[in-house]
């Protein structure tokens, strides 16, 4: 199992190296951060521009290759990340921008998880009932409402809320209230800021989970291995819980093991609407400010998640089904 | 619920319950009565169950015997209240007295598994994949036992599969299911079904997606099974043979209906309705040799969706006239027989010197100009010199290392001259099919040599060669449905190989109303697709499509190994017909064996990729050589009671194995059971060096034979032959 481990994990390594490698090639050839610097006042001189990006590490006269090899020089030798446009380290700001994310969707992502699992089965064991209706339509609703209007609406609720009860107690947007007492009152603080992104990504979330696990279950319903389950003196409902959940489970759980990692990955609609600053965010605005390292450094980032989330996959698959066994 | 559907009974269903409930006997375990089920469907109500009663007492074999669709399966399913919940069922099925029907999901729990187990037809998915198979044992020993200690039903569990015969039943218990073969799995689900010693046990088409000799094997553990428990059996099934010599009563299905019951010597030797007349001349025997055509049925069993207002079989019923179409028949008492009851208003008429041959106008047995031709002065059509095909077995994931060889066609060499059937025939796994492909491969780089109408593969090296070799051969498929483009019509299917040719459009035409009239099928049906025709049809325009381009050669791959009885029987004769008046030669491949004595003129009998023994039909299956022949033919069960009760078979152990492990001496030694009787001085031969296939008989004479064994003439090892007393 180790020796595969490690199989895979070069294999991935390579990967990694290849995909981060024409990212940043591509975003050194694309992403022209001194004509930004123009709309500066006063207006910097293209020397003073030049010279400022050359102390940054971003020196717009070499070629491609030749900041290529810097950067990756950086990176190998000094696990330097390399500068922003604005003088910022990639480095120091990388690990507030993931603590930020993972704060955000660690708790949507697990409750996300178990409830969309269990209505899928709740609604598997009750197909074309009223139940089973109500469940799946509204997640098929909520697959084509497009998130940053979901959460706008959960905005409005909760900020009705505040009005109808005549006082603040959910915060709409923001990770913390500045200069809030440590101790009881900081948490009751947290709670009013998690509460409303949290049941907003919960509720709007857990859909694809449903529709899967529903799907996936109701093929198994009817298996002759559930049959014979039945044949044994099992009640139907016994039958389905103990043969056709777990083998339905397989593809479920293997879609769980990709959805994990992601919760360090953040995401951008959630991050900008409820103005928590985390990594999804960081990667679009790195964009806007035709920023270099940044856009690069979260392609690399992106890619070891994916990689991540590959192996646990596997994982997965190996734990819950015993047809597979890793070699 | 509204249905129009006529009670052909003058009773209401509640007096006749009512009656037959007062006759019913004190000891049956299980007695059903006026059971119907009826589905809906988008076409109407389908009545799939009509009105099925028996009584199945102690220990007794019960046979339910019928095609697809004749509501078998529906009725196992109704008894163990395993039906979907929008299925209508009503009547009695009374377990000891018992009123099962009408149970609720969790109080019918308490008899299924405990009371009342089954046994299910596809052993491959019938088992949890994700459990052990010990696990799955167990779970039947705690639903009825909470109170078992854990090891006590462990070495339960280890005592049911020693007895359903899985070597090292210790070690077994921790495999997953997916570790076992098919026959394996199926002694697997029997152990589960006779874990809490069952009063009854229903057997769904136990056997029938097994290989030959591994359903001998399977049947035998259910004979055992049954010794052991004293279970009464409910056996249902296709085959005539399988339940021939295991069931004391038979009742026979026919459009949801029993159409006849009786003990298994009156259905057998003296059956009174048409329709089990057909069935049992519809079967070729494998003990014979046949010169009789089969008995044909034509036409489909009837839609369940609309009424019945007469005797269902009427519309196939050679003998039918007005009488039969005005209201259902009954199930009468046979005059004579005690016990024997037959749904025809003619029953009494049909005594046992009826011809059923002449009744269902069996056609006549084609001559061919061929037959009186010497076999060594007719042209050779198909030879094969030594072809051999073997598949590189790879490991690694970028680099791949050779670990291995599969020896999936090693050395065969035969020919086939005009006019005869030669047929390979073997378990899966043994090498016919990849016989099959390598022909039709027909490429230069092949290893051996293949030569089709002259044309030998070694010098096609250009398509003009190619294209005239595929003119001279042809091929069927075993699956009528796969191989017909469900988007072409008849025409186009039967139009495309002509027009590959180059021929004329008006050609085209006429050559196409031709085959259609060939093959039996109306002219004006060729503008309908694929899905409007019956199976049995649609084989036949396979057939036709074969025949297209005048071939001299039709390869035949499992030809009627997907259709019904009394719909193959029509097939085969059509075969044996076109042979005769085209004068066509036939290479085919078939797990029936029944059906290839019936139709071939030599066998060829392959073991692990080589031909074990190999001759003229008749001489190779009444006089049989090899020890893998005289098991695998010993394995065939007989449409006759009588004969099956008594014949000695001989079970072989274990499965093929797979042709990595191929041994170096006799591939067969393994399992060979005139190997494992023969003393130690001699075994040693038989591991060391390869039997030669020897020649016996006379060759001009057509009886010569030739055979791959060192002591064909051993004894058999005691432990793998059965006679059942």
């Amino acid at each position: 199992m180790l020796k595969y481990l490690l199989k895979r994990s070069g294999i991935y390594l390579v990967m990694i190296f290849l995909t981060t490698s024409a990212g940043y090639f591509l975003a050194v050839s694309s992403l022209k951060p001194a004509l930004l610097e123009q709309e500066k006042i006063p207006r910097p001189s293209p020397e003073q521009v030049t010279n400022s990006f050359r102390l940054l590490g971003l020196d717009p006269t070499k070629n491609p290759w030749e900041r290529y090899v810097d950067w990756l020089g950086g990176v190998i030798t000094r696990w330097d990340w390399g500068r922003s446009p604005n003088g910022a380290y990639v480095n120091a700001e990388f690990t507030d921008r993931v603590m930020v994310s993972t704060r955000l969707f660690i708790a949507s992502i697990i409750l996300t998880l178990v409830i969309g699992v269990a209505l899928g089965v709740y609604s598997a064991a009750r197909q074309y009932k009223f139940q089973d209706r109500a469940i799946t339509s509204y997640s098929y609703l909520v697959h084509i409402l497009p998130a940053p209007i979901a959460y706008f609406l959960v905005q409005l609720g909760a900020i009705n809320i505040n009005e109808a009860l005549g006082q603040r107690i959910f915060f709409v947007t923001g990770i913390s209230t500045p200069g809030i007492d440590p101790g009881w009152p900081a948490f009751v603080d947290l709670v009013a800021h998690y509460a409303v992104p949290t049941f907003a990504m919960t509720v709007f979330g857990w859909a694809g989970y449903q529709i899967a696990q529903r799907q996936y279950l109701l093929d198994n319903v009817n298996a002759d291995f559930v049959r014979t389950a039945r044949a044994k003196g099992l009640t139907r409902n016994q039958a389905i819980t103990r043969h056709a959940l777990r083998v339905s489970f397989i593809p479920v759980a293997q879609s769980i093991a990709f959805t994990i990692p992601a919760i360090f990955t953040g995401g951008f609609f959630a991050e900008a609407i409820f103005a928590w600053p985390g990594v999804g965010l960081w990667s679009i605005q790195s964009i806007g400010m035709q920023d270099v390292n940044v856009a690069t450094a979260m392609l690399a980032y992106g890619s070891v998640i994916f990689a991540v989330g590959a192996i646990l996959a596997d994982f997965a698959t190996t734990i819950v089904d015993p047809r597979v066994r890793v070699q | 619920m509204s249905t129009n559907i006529e009670q052909p009974t003058s009773q209401t269903p509640a007096e006749r319950l009512r009656d037959v409930g007062l006759y019913a006997p004190g000891d049956a375990v299980l007695s059903v009565r006026d059971l119907n089920v009826r589905f809906n469907s988008e076409n109407g109500v389908v009545h799939a169950v009509r009105g099925v009663d028996f009584d199945l007492m102690a220990g007794k074999t019960l046979g339910i015997v019928g095609e697809s669709g004749s509501g078998k399966s529906v009725t196992s399913m109704a008894i163990m209240g395993l039906l979907p919940t929008t299925a209508e069922i009503t009547g009695s099925v009374r377990f000891k007295g018992k009123e099962l029907l009408g149970l609720s999901d969790k109080a019918m729990c308490r008899h299924r598994g405990s009371d009342i187990a089954m046994v299910f037809q596809d052993p491959l998915s019938s088992l949890t994949p994700v459990y052990t198979v010990g696990h799955q044992i167990i779970e039947a020993l705690t639903v009825h036992n909470p109170a078992m200690s854990k090891q006590a039903k462990e070495s339960r569990a280890v005592e049911l599969l020693r007895m359903v015969g899985i070597p090292s039943p210790k070690d077994r218990i921790k495999a997953f299911p997916h570790e076992f073969s098919g026959g394996m799995r199926q002694r697997v689900m029997i152990a589960i079904a006779i874990a809490n010693d069952p009063r009854v046990l229903i057997a769904d088409e136990p056997t029938t997606a097994l290989d030959v000799t591994i359903q001998a094997q399977v049947l035998e553990v259910l004979h055992t099974a049954q010794e052991e428990t004293g279970a009464a059996v409910v056996m249902i099934t296709h085959d005539l043979g399988v339940v021939a010599g295991m069931a004391d009563d038979i009742m026979v299905m026919y459009a949801g209906k029993p159409v006849e019951t009786g003990t298994v010597e009156d259905i057998y030797y003296a059956p009174r309705m048409p329709y089990t007349m057909g069935l049992l001349g519809a079967v070729p025997r494998v003990d014979a040799s046949q010169k009789n055509s089969l008995v044909p049925i034509e036409g489909t069993p009837p839609n369940l969706a609309l009424p019945v207002t007469g005797c269902s079989f009427a519309p196939r019923c050679p003998l039918a006239s007005d009488a039969c179409l005005a209201g259902e028949p009954e199930l009468w008492a046979v005059s004579g027989s005690e016990g024997h009851q037959a749904a025809c208003i003619k029953a009494d008429s049909l005594a046992t010197d009826v011809d059923v041959h002449r009744i269902f106008h069996a056609p006549p047995v084609p001559v061919s100009k061929f037959d009186g031709v010497p076999r060594q002065e007719r042209n050779t059509v198909l030879e094969l010199r030594d072809v051999k095909k073997h598949f590189p077995l790879l490991k690694g994931a970028l680099f791949k290392r050779r670990i291995g060889t599969v020896k999936a066609v090693d050395g065969l060499s035969f020919d086939i001259r005009e006019g005869e059937c030669l047929s390979i025939v073997g378990e899966s796994g043994c090498g016919k099919t990849t016989t099959l492909l390598e022909i039709m491969e027909f490429h230069p780089a092949q290893q051996g040599e293949v030569v089709i109408g002259g044309v030998s593969n070694k010098v096609a090296t250009d398509a003009k060669t190619k294209q005239a070799m595929r003119k001279e051969m042809q091929m069927v498929f075993q699956d009528p449905t796969g191989a017909l483009d469900p988007r072409f019509t008849v025409y186009e299917v039967l139009a495309e190989p002509l027009e590959n040719l180059g021929m004329p459009r008006a050609a085209i035409k006429k050559r196409i109303m031709e085959l259609m009239k060939l093959v039996g099928l109306q002219a004006d049906h060729v503008n309908r697709f694929p899905n409007q025709f019956s199976g049995g049809q649609r084989q036949r325009i396979g057939i036709a499509r074969a025949l297209a381009v005048n071939p001299k050669l039709v390869v035949l791959d499992e030809p009627v190994s997907a259709l019904d009885v009394s719909v193959q029987a029509g097939v085969i004769n059509l075969l044996d017909q076109l042979r005769a008046e085209l004068g066509l030669s036939y290479l085919m491949v078939a797990h029936d064996l029944s059906v290839v004595r019936h139709i071939s003129d030599r066998v060829a009998v392959m073991y692990l990729g080589k031909i074990v023994e190999t001759g003229d039909v008749d001489r190779v299956f009444d006089n049989p050589r090899h020890p893998y022949t005289r098991a695998l033919l010993s394995a065939i069960p007989v449409p006759d009671p009588e004969v099956e009760r008594t014949r000695e078979r001989i079970i072989l152990q274990g499965d093929l194995p797979t042709p990595l492990d191929a041994p170096k001496g006799c591939n067969f030694a393994t399992r060979c059971p005139v190997f494992a009787a023969l003393p130690e001085a001699k075994k040693e031969k038989c591991l060391t060096f390869e039997p030669p296939l020897t020649p016996e008989g006379n060759a001009s004479e057509g009886d010569d034979q030739e055979f791959a064994c060192f002591f064909p003439d051993g004894e058999l090892d005691a432990d793998m032959l059965v006679v059942h007393a």
